[in-house]
């Protein structure tokens, strides 16, 4: 294969984010019937500049890009000031992904990424972007020569449109609804346009507004409600559009998902620690759980946390399996896990009423004082609605809690914004840290973190038992704690 | 707990060590704050100097002094290191403490480091990576020299026990 060059309309793709503020320049023309002011002209001058400067850009990128695949190599040129060659063995090649953004799509375009293993530092050679029909020519070309071992039972997991109904049960219902507000109030800030002085605002608030308050606040709950979900809806059908989760070779676990923006993430086998089964509070209640994977090599937290995700919102049998399969452990054994001391109970409870119920409702007393008497029946309907709300938060908090040992990992499970159930592999496990402080060594409390490289690095056993807490951390790490024990260990004991 | 104190404490002079950095990364600024109101008050606003002195006092000046007297000696009586055969062990902190145990297998790297403050007291501290950052142990207020014998007895004892560290 001789040397090839990256598809010219590449450069397209890159003018795009260029179409944002062109089209507000625009709407800003129609806006003010053609008037251009100054700003209008800088804006102008802006963009045109970007153009310039991007079209430059990529021209001289296109022109000193060029990659081919020799005999045993894949080889990439690129870099305009900076050049910079580089290759990966074709044996090695772990991975071949395809992506496309909304933009490439519609040009026909798709970037592609030949990874290898991490074991040689993770390289990731990227092509952005190859006409659709050479960019999958060159990924059999590629994977052709790889070499791969087949899982025997690759697809762990598809898309159901069933679990579409946990959609409206995820964060989106809530964020959605402020993210849409937040970007119009800007467009609209942007255009010079106030919403409160637009014609249908204010005449609305004039019809409903002052008469008929108890008819539109729920009214407006509910629209907004209405909205959200059916944002979540979309968000969740952008993200998980023909999600399948599989073994691509028998080292590689792959998720693929995305509907506009396809992605697709590749974990390795070796560098898969554990998982986790996570169940905030909303989808708790309806039955539903997701799943990350704990994971190293996926980039820095950020990234990691971005790309772990391996289980849409779905039943929680379903995501208990998947948590499961994915560590390659048999189905069915729900781990039993050990209570933690009572006193933990306590303590969540009155954290409840020291950070969120007392001092709220203090301050509300103050200012009641302060100001208006309005102020003080709210303080006391406060104090009254968030007491019991603090009492449920920490008895669940308290049964959420729970640690045990399942065979050849560790289980931790905490929350309760988020009930966190995660399967960690006790080989894993490379640090102790045991940490308390005087409240806690009051109680007879303290907390262990296991350090792994992989997730978020450092997973905690909230509020065990003084006496209990290095012992279990023994009981899954025998060995390197012993020497640093205050007894002799159990066994002299018997 | 069960887990017994570490064998060796860090350098007295650490306890110097620690008040000069309370004094110059805390405690010193909470002063200097509250004298700069103190004296704006008393030249503009005399009258407030009633309810603003005790607030001063509360917010600012008491918990800086507590902060600067409590903090190194506190620190001293926490602060522990130990090198066993299989992981290194040390303890640090003083109001929130940390025991923390990291076996010598999965050592990556051994450092000394020595901040412009730590260098005028003669004191340095070992760095042990690992894999991941909840496994990394510092031992802070060590003299230099005990520093450097450390890092090089943790580095040889890593290369000892066999393993890929991750």
């Amino acid at each position: 294969m001789t040397w090839q060059r990256l598809d010219r309309r590449t450069i397209a793709v890159h003018c795009a984010w260029l179409v944002a503020p062109l089209a507000s320049f625009v709407l800003t023309l129609l806006a003010t019937g053609g008037a251009v002011g100054v700003r209008g002209w800088l804006t102008l001058a802006g963009i045109t500049l970007a153009f310039l400067v991007i079209t430059i850009y990529g021209v001289l990128r296109l022109t000193t890009t060029r990659y081919r695949i020799s005999a045993s190599t894949f080889e990439l040129n690129t870099g305009v000031l900076h050049r910079r060659r580089r290759s990966i063995v074709l044996e090695r090649v772990r991975n071949v992904d395809l992506t496309a953004s909304p933009v490439h799509r519609v040009l026909g375009l798709v970037v592609l990424r030949a990874g290898t293993a991490a074991s040689d530092g993770g390289k990731e050679l990227v092509l952005d972007a190859l006409p659709r029909a050479t960019a999958h020519r060159l990924r059999e070309e590629l994977l052709a020569r790889a070499d791969r071992t087949h899982a025997d039972d690759p697809v762990i997991a598809t898309m159901h449109w069933k679990w579409l109904r946990y959609a409206p049960l995820t964060f989106w219902v809530f964020g959605g609804v402020l993210i849409v507000a937040g970007a119009a109030t800007r467009a609209l800030n942007g255009l010079d346009i106030k919403w409160w002085e637009i014609g249908i605002v204010q005449d609305a608030f004039a019809a409903f507004g002052h008469s008929a308050l108890w008819l539109t606040i729920p009214l407006l709950a509910l629209g907004l409600t209405l909205l959200g979900m059916i944002g979540a809806i979309a968000v969740y059908v952008e993200t998980w559009w023909s999600y399948r989760l599989e073994w691509t070779d028998a080292e590689t676990l792959q998720v693929r998902r995305g509907l506009l923006t396809t992605r697709a993430v590749s974990i390795e086998r070796r560098r898969l620690r554990g998982s986790r089964l996570r169940e905030p509070l909303l989808l708790r209640a309806g039955g539903g759980a997701l799943v990350d994977a704990v994971a190293g090599g996926l980039g820095n937290q950020e990234e990691t946390r971005r790309r772990s995700s391996v289980l849409p919102p779905s039943p929680r049998a379903e995501a208990a399996r998947v948590a499961l399969e994915v560590l390659g452990l048999p189905q069915g054994t729900d781990p039993s896990l050990r209570k933690h001391p009572e006193v933990a109970q306590r303590r969540r409870v009155v954290r409840g009423f020291v950070f969120v119920t007392l001092p709220i409702t203090f301050v509300l007393l103050l200012l009641g004082f302060l100001l208006t008497t309005v102020l003080l029946h709210v303080a006391w309907i406060f104090f009254l609605v968030t007491a019991p709300v603090a009492v449920w938060m920490g008895r669940d908090a308290y049964r959420n809690l729970g640690h045990g040992i399942s065979g050849s990992h560790l289980v931790i499970r905490s929350g309760v914004f988020s009930r966190d159930t995660v399967l960690l592999e006790r080989e894993g496990v490379l640090s102790w840290s045991f940490s308390s402080n005087p409240f806690s060594r009051r109680a007879g409390l303290v907390t262990a973190t296991a350090a792994v490289a992989a997730g978020e690095q450092g997973y905690r056993i909230r509020d065990l038992a003084e006496s209990d807490a290095v012992d279990f951390a023994e009981a899954v790490t025998p060995n390197f704690l012993t020497e640093f024990l205050a007894r002799p260990s159990r066994e002299v004991l018997g | 707990m069960n887990l017994r104190p570490p064998v060796n404490r860090v350098d007295p002079r650490a306890r110097r060590w620690w008040s000069a950095q309370a004094w110059v990364s805390l405690a010193g600024p909470m002063l200097l704050v509250a004298l700069t109101m103190f004296v704006l008050s008393l030249l503009f606003f005399p009258k407030a100097l009633v309810w603003l002195g005790p607030l001063l006092v509360a917010v600012l000046v008491l918990p800086a002094l507590l902060y600067a007297l409590v903090m190194p000696p506190w620190r001293y009586r926490v602060h522990a290191w130990e090198l066993g055969s299989k992981a290194v062990y040390a303890a640090s902190g003083w109001f929130w403490q940390k025991h923390r145990v990291t076996p010598l297998s999965r050592v990556q790297t051994v450092d000394t480091t020595q901040g412009p403050i730590q260098r005028s007291f003669g004191l340095a501290t070992v760095v042990v990576t690992t894999a991941s950052t909840h496994g990394d142990v510092k031992i802070a207020g060590l003299a230099a020299a005990d520093a450097d014998e450390l890092a090089r007895r943790i580095g040889e004892a890593a290369e000892v026990v066999p393993g890929d560290a991750t």
